[in-house]
This record gives structure tokens, C-alpha cells and sequence, in this order.
């Protein structure tokens, strides 16, 4: 019978260690998911403040250039309403960089989730299945040994 | 508190590593060579793989959140 050319304890230890990584890749992979979803939703809370910034700001840009009207047609000075113009202007492109990254995120986590998706099934069917072999690789190494044993 | 989950993915697989190279110091038969062609190998890429699109994922997302807060 040939020599046993492996290290027992260590299989033992790699099959301990292959039914951790999987527990730990599962969680791993709720996480990144779950932190797709949280940045959606800071960047949708974002998105809602600075939509309530903008309709704020052209109310009081309508407001400003009625005053403006109303001083130009009674002959008294002008009114400046550059500052509710620019509060609109920076509303507006505070928004359109969020929606620009809202655009950048979905591309990105449908590219992720079907990476993820094969990630899975390797933690789910690959995996296991490698255990189950790497288990009866050990009993039979296990097995050689017993029969090695009484005329070693 | 848990860090990035890119990060702790990399610490779970490089326990994994290590632990398959613990089995390699002494496991040299034809089954070690199926073995690795068949089950680690595929298993130590994909897993690669993966956590390279979760750390670019993560970079992206940490990106989105640091230039939308004001």
C-alpha cells in the first residue's frame, strides 16, 4: 500500500475552514446588498431635500422678481434677486449630481448583483459539495491509515 | 462594529487560503492534484472574483454618499 501523502489534521482543519467561509460568505454577501439599499435610500432622502430646497428657492425667485415688477413699474430702485437665483441654480445642480449618481449606482449594482448571484450559488451548491468530497477524501485517507496501523 | 464587508471578506478568504496551504505542505498525491484543479481552484477564483466587483461596489457607494451630503 502506497504512504498516506497528507496531513490529516490539516484537511480537518481546511474542511473547518470551508463551512466558515461559507457562514461568513453569506453574511458577507447580505451585507453588500444591504449597503446598496442604505445608500439608495440616503442618496432618495438627499434627492427629496434638495427637490424641497428647489421648489422653496423658485417660490422665492417668483416672489423676488414680482417685488422687482413692481418696483420697476412704480419707478423706485431695483430690486436684486441674485441670491434666490443662485440658491436655485445650486439646488438645481445639487440634484442633478444626485440623480447622476443614483444613474451610476444602478449600473454598478446590477453589474455587482450578478456577480453576487454566482457568489451565492457557490456558497449555496459549489461549496457544499466540495465539503461532502473533501469529507470522503478524509475517511478514506482515515480508513488507508486503520489498514496502515497493524503492520506499521 | 463591523468594518467594510469587502474587508471582512478578504479576511475570510485569506483564513480559507490559509488553510489550503497548511494542506499543502504534506498533500502531494494525484487526488491532491484533482483536488485543486477541480474543487479549490474554482472556488478560490470565483470567491476572488466576488470580492473584487464588492470592493468596487463599496468604493462606488462610498463615493455616492461622500459627494451628496452637504
Amino acid at each position: 500500500m502506497d504512504r498516506i501523502h497528507a496531513d490529516i489534521d490539516a484537511l480537518h482543519g481546511l474542511h473547518r475552514a470551508m463551512a466558515h467561509f461559507r457562514l461568513a460568505g453569506r453574511s458577507m454577501a447580505d451585507r453588500g446588498n444591504d449597503q446598496i439599499a442604505v445608500t439608495r435610500a440616503s442618496l432618495e432622502a438627499e434627492a427629496s431635500r434638495c427637490r424641497s430646497r428647489l421648489e422653496q428657492g423658485h417660490a422665492d425667485l417668483g416672489a423676488c422678481r414680482q417685488r422687482a415688477a413692481e418696483s420697476a413699474a412704480t419707478g423706485n430702485g431695483p430690486v436684486d434677486c441674485s441670491e434666490q437665483a443662485e440658491a436655485v441654480s445650486e439646488a438645481e445642480e445639487r440634484l442633478e449630481r444626485i440623480r447622476r449618481w443614483q444613474y451610476r449606482i444602478d449600473q454598478e449594482a446590477s453589474e455587482f448583483l450578478g456577480v453576487a448571484s454566482r457568489f451565492r450559488a457557490l456558497l449555496e451548491d459549489d461549496l457544499p459539495r466540495t465539503e461532502d468530497h473533501l469529507l470522503a477524501i478524509i475517511a478514506s485517507l482515515e480508513g488507508a491509515l486503520r489498514l496502515q496501523a497493524p503492520g506499521t | 462594529m463591523p468594518g467594510r464587508p469587502d474587508q471582512d471578506a478578504d479576511h475570510q478568504l485569506r483564513l480559507l487560503e490559509d488553510a489550503w496551504d497548511n494542506v499543502l505542505q504534506h498533500w502531494h498525491d494525484d487526488v491532491a492534484v484533482h483536488f485543486a484543479a477541480h474543487h479549490w481552484a474554482p472556488l478560490q477564483q470565483e470567491s476572488r472574483f466576488y470580492l473584487e466587483a464588492l470592493r468596487k461596489l463599496m468604493d462606488v457607494l462610498s463615493a455616492a454618499e461622500r459627494e451628496t451630503s452637504w
